[in-house]
């Protein structure tokens, strides 16, 4: 607790009457409040305590006192704790004073507000547009609460997203929406000399598809899980237990012990198998088809266990508010244990297939580097962060589910390239592989599922972070009324990983693009997932072609139902 | 040769024999290359001629011309093009068609680079900036790489003395090559996957991150003329390094010599199919280190020729 | 080191053979607990609504026709084969069942409607089932219906307005760049 009493009396000294309280109820989350005009200077005073930013969250209070809320969150990885400082701006002057010129990672998190909460940042450095769509109506928030979920704004034809001026010299290779590298519509302005990339700007969120605020409006806790497992289609698990841990953690809910540790096997196959989908991609972006190949072979291993397991092979659908739904039975034991036990094998053929590979040395060493400084101003997580020497994991420095009881290492390498982030995911396979043999071994028995009883209070605020194979997911719920939260907010690793990625192509060849760009796993859905357009319900899985056709074209279509509705 | 002014019968049939040849196999071949491929990836892969088919598909579709200009038009006309009058003036099996007499290793080479220029006109008049992208790495991939053929066939006139094709290719017996011949197979062989566009040298397709580079505005037929040509210029240079070093049976008979060769051109396929399963792409800059050191040892291969 | 790692590329993709099946000539066994299309019982539903109440994807549908007639409507084409419903479901009249090569043209090959038979309670004038003894208690039904209008908000917007003519319509339209 010393942390928390340092971190109040150095806030309380330097910004005295702006220091509203700190909450004392949650031992691991720091819940502060300030006034506006100290929350730049509260900021800093945290992250100079040694806290790491997170995300910032934007909420809806009009109704309740006429402000927007704005919450920064920061974790303090050496002892455990996360501090989330909060303050407000009334809905008739919402200006609050940037964080971003202090800490770049935040820039995405405010932008993100302007749009969607209608928050304004002083001194942002590029206050553009950055999540809603280019003919989006000015004046219009779609994450406030007067806003409906389904709102389809009229389409404007003329409209288009101004890029960044080329630096001189300099040709434009537009990359994306669709291109083979990106395996997700998003769009890439890379500025090129000959070969040498000069620089590059970004304009994606173009898989928008509602879900936060779908999940606020439409349906009730036990539901949600579902849908944030299909946030991902990689890391699907991770969002659901993120999202379960987190109103778990509001509502007070102790779930049975046995629940967490399928909870933790769970987020460990899903480790195996997005590690070894990334060491395939990555193999098949810088043209090596046989690792794609070999490693998918392999994966598949895992898909199939996990189809057994769980009745589905990707959507596992495990994990609910209150535990999870499937058990694990002996007969279940020993096929995981088999399985276990054929991917390590497989998988130390293919390490050592290719760790001494000069070729593939050739095209990964050196090559998209930037420093360990850099990592850690950009705040980047997961193994993009470890390959340049930030030891930071938040299985050991923040242990949910039964990471508590583990035993594990966390591979750290100080190369700064994509190399060692090739390493680093092949070492955390093996290691994910040990760790579900140890909860295989330690399991106790018991229930795996509890039922909500009581109604959960509104008004609570819970923070968790899961690490997710890309790195560390966050997740933030406020909870509401009508059983479902007030205010849910996801960020995915990609969303810090992906700033950096102009840094890191900077200066590097053309030819090396996809390899850069896919050193971070991005997961451009995970990433995009909050912006408020919603005409799938969140469920892009079901989408046919048909529909996406009309989609497409209804998006320019005048005559639109919601628009009359809306008009009506 | 000099003493037959006249083309015989026989010799006009060889040209259109050669080009039944060369058109038949080098989808087959190509189809080697993608099954030897789809086992090193544990893959059932495609029926050997899949090539073709897809060759037959892409003229049955439509051709899409974007810039509507004629160099675009023209250009896999003449990749096409060239590269069948190469293979028209091959002598096959150490047989000389009608049109052998006329030409010498100079044009063979100018014919081989015509292609390479037709793509190159191709990709600038398609205006797009992956294709002159592309284009950038193909010309530079060009410069660098056909000195490297030409010295190949250089040894040949060296040894000769002849620029004539038969005898640059068939004139000089394995052993009269000495150490000068056994490091040009080793150059070629090394050189292999770079005259024929593959891992680890395919950098100015590079589906990641060109799509497709030069081609990527062509469609339809014109799409599959360059496919086609691809897939000659691929079989033609599979079958070089074969005629030119490994000594003929000296059966006399042309059916049984050219079995054996187009066996080992196959040989040479199932080589070009491990070496691109097992390479990543190299990056443009890399490629030329590599070519640059290939170069110097062509050279020096010929210095000690023109000094033993 | 290069050539060893070749080497090993080659010796390493020996053993396994080939993995690829022929697909739709060859299949692999389909796992028991396979999450697959839902398969709904009518002789043991009791017209409850849990299953809608709980659908994340809000596939099933709840119509009352009329006082004794309550129309319930599985939609395929939104399913996300959670198998929610199935847990859910009192009377366990919804199994998911193993097929789940289900692609089809038609959107009502996979959709299920049942009609049930509802009788009113003599004493409150509610819905229940016949045959069972006090399912009323287990009815409280939230949302999802079809015939609340304010409640289809939530369903289907994008295929459901979608017809052939504006499909036409749309490629007059120009884009910004063709200006």
């Amino acid at each position: 607790m010393s942390k928390r009493k340092e971190l109040e009396a150095k806030l309380i000294a330097r910004l005295r009457d702006d220091v509203v309280c700190v909450e004392k109820t949650d031992p691991r989350t720091i819940f502060i409040d300030v006034k506006r005009a100290g929350i730049r200077e509260a900021s800093k005073i945290i992250t100079t305590a040694g806290a790491r930013y997170l995300c910032s969250v934007g909420y809806d209070n009009i109704e309740r006192d006429g402000t927007l809320g704005m919450i920064h969150t920061f974790a303090l990885d050496d002892s455990d704790q996360f501090v989330c400082c909060r303050t407000s701006a009334p809905v008739g002057d919402p200006v609050i004073e940037s964080i971003t010129p202090d800490l770049p990672s935040a820039g995405w998190s405010e932008r993100e507000v302007t749009d969607l909460l209608g928050l304004r940042f002083a001194g942002h450095p590029k206050p553009k547009k950055l999540v809603l769509a280019d003919d989006w109506p000015d004046g219009i928030y779609p994450l406030r609460k007067d806003v409906p979920h389904n709102f389809v704004p009229k389409g404007a034809e003329d409209v288009a997203y101004e890029l960044d001026e080329a630096p001189p010299g300099t040709k434009i290779v537009p990359v994306g929406p669709f291109h083979p590298s990106l395996h997700e519509p998003e769009h890439f302005a890379v500025y090129v000399d000959g070969e040498t990339i000069k620089g590059c700007d970004y304009r994606g969120f173009m898989t928008h598809r509602g879900i936060e605020k779908l999940c606020t409006t439409q349906i009730s806790y036990n539901e949600v899980p579902f849908i944030a497992e299909r946030i991902c289609g990689i890391c699907g698990s991770v969002h659901a237990t993120a999202f379960s841990q987190a109103v778990e953690s509001a509502a007070g809910l102790i779930i049975p012990r046995r629940a967490e540790f399928i909870r933790t096997m769970m987020l460990e196959f899903e480790r195996i198998h997005s590690n070894l989908l990334w060491l395939g991609v990555a193999g098949h972006l810088i043209g090596f088809d046989t690792v794609f190949m070999q490693a998918w072979r392999v994966r598949e291993q895992i898909m199939w266990l996990c189809e057994r397991l769980t009745g589905n092979r990707k959507t596992y659908g495990m994990i609910l508010v209150g535990g999870v739904r499937r058990d694990i039975t002996p007969e279940i034991a020993d096929d995981i244990r088999r399985v276990m036990k054929n991917i390590e094998d497989d998988l130390t053929i293919i390490h050592r297939a290719i760790e001494k590979d000069t070729s593939i040395h050739k095209r990964t060493k050196g090559v998209g580097t930037i420093t360990k400084q850099q990592a850690l101003d950009w705040s980047l997580v997961g193994p993009v962060a470890r390959a340049r020497g930030v030891d930071i994991d938040a299985r050991r420095d923040h242990p949910y589910a039964a990471y508590d009881e583990m035993k594990f290492e966390v591979p750290v390498l100080d190369s700064c390239d994509v190399w060692a982030t090739l390493v680093i995911r092949v070492v955390e396979t093996f290691e994910a592989i040990k760790i579900v043999r140890q909860c295989l071994d330690k399991m106790p028995g018991g229930e795996f599922f509890v039922e909500m009883k009581d109604k959960i209070p509104a008004q609570r605020h819970a923070i968790t972070v899961v690490e997710a194979p890309r790195g560390e997911s966050v997740h933030y719920v406020i909870t509401g009324e009508d059983n479902r939260p007030e205010r849910w907010r996801v960020r995915a690793p990609t969303f810090p990983n992906l700033q950096a990625v102009p840094l890191m192509l900077l200066d590097e060849q053309f030819g090396d693009f996809p390899i850069i760009m896919g050193s971070i796993d991005p997961c451009f859905s995970c990433t995009d997932r909050v912006a408020v357009v919603d005409l799938q319900t969140g469920q892009s899985s079901s989408i046919t072609k048909a529909e996406l056709d009309a989609l497409s074209r209804r998006a320019q279509s005048p005559s639109h139902s919601l628009q009359t509705m809306l008009r009506g | 040769m000099t003493s037959t002014p006249l083309p015989t019968l026989l010799s006009i049939l060889q040209v259109f024999l050669n080009l039944l040849i060369f058109l038949a196999l080098a989808p087959l071949f190509d189809g080697i290359v993608r099954r030897v491929t789809a086992r090193v990836q544990n893959r059932q892969g495609p029926p050997l001629v899949q090539s073709l088919y897809d060759i037959l598909k892409l003229l049955g579709k439509e051709n899409i011309d974007s810039t509507g200009i004629l160099p675009f038009k023209l250009a896999p006309l003449i990749a096409f093009a060239s590269m069948l009058c190469v293979i028209a003036i091959l002598p096959m099996a150490g047989r000389a068609t009608a049109l052998t007499q006329y030409a010498d290793a100079i044009s063979l080479v100018y014919l081989l680079t015509l292609g390479g220029v037709a793509v190159l006109l191709g990709a600038f008049a398609s205006k797009n900036i992956y294709a002159l992208i592309g284009a950038s790495r193909e010309m530079t991939t060009m410069i660098m790489v056909e000195p490297i053929l030409f010295m190949i066939l250089l040894l040949g006139v060296l040894k000769t003395g002849s620029l004539d094709l038969g005898a640059v290719i068939y004139g000089t017996p394995m052993a009269a090559f000495g150490l000068p011949g056994v490091v040009m197979i080793v150059v070629s062989l090394f050189g292999l996957q770079a005259f024929v566009a593959r891992q680890p040298f395919d950098m100015a397709e590079a589906e990641q991150e060109l799509l497709g580079g030069p081609f990527i505005e062509y469609s339809g037929p014109n799409y599959a003329l360059f496919k086609y040509y691809m897939m000659l210029k691929q079989m033609f240079y599979a079958y070089l390094p074969i005629a030119m070093f490994v000594p003929l049976l000296g059966t006399g008979f042309y059916l049984a010599d050219l079995a054996l060769q187009l066996a080992l051109t196959a040989l040479v396929f199932l080589l070009i199919g491990l070496l691109s399963a097992t390479h990543p792409r190299y990056r443009i800059d890399q490629a030329i280190r590599y070519f640059g050191v290939l170069f110097l040892i062509a050279l020096g291969a010929i210095a000690a020729a023109v000094v033993l | 080191m290069w050539l060893t790692s070749k080497i090993k590329q080659i010796l390493m993709v020996m053993k396994p053979g080939v993995v690829t099946l022929d697909y739709p000539n060859e299949r692999p066994p389909v796992p028991e607990n396979l999450r697959g299309q839902p398969v709904f019982d009518h002789q043991k539903c009791i017209g409850c609504g849990g299953c809608s109440d709980h659908c994340p994807a809000r596939c099933i549908l709840v119509r009352d026709v009329c006082q004794e007639l309550r129309v319930m409507l599985y939609d395929g084409g939104r399913c996300t084969y959670c198998g929610r419903c199935a847990d859910i479901c009192p009377e366990k009249a919804i199994t998911m069942s193993n097929s789940f090569e289900i692609a089809c043209d038609q959107k009502e090959d996979i959709t299920t409607r049942m009609e049930l038979f509802m009788m009113t309670c003599q004493r409150c004038g509610r819905c229940y089932e016949m045959e069972k003894t006090n399912a009323i208690d287990r009815i409280n039904l939230k949302g999802f219906r079809y015939d609340n209008l304010e409640q289809r908000a939530l369903i289907r917007k994008t295929s459901e307005t979608f017809d052939p003519a504006l499909l036409k319509e749309s490629d007059n339209y120009q884009r910004p760049s063709d200006k």
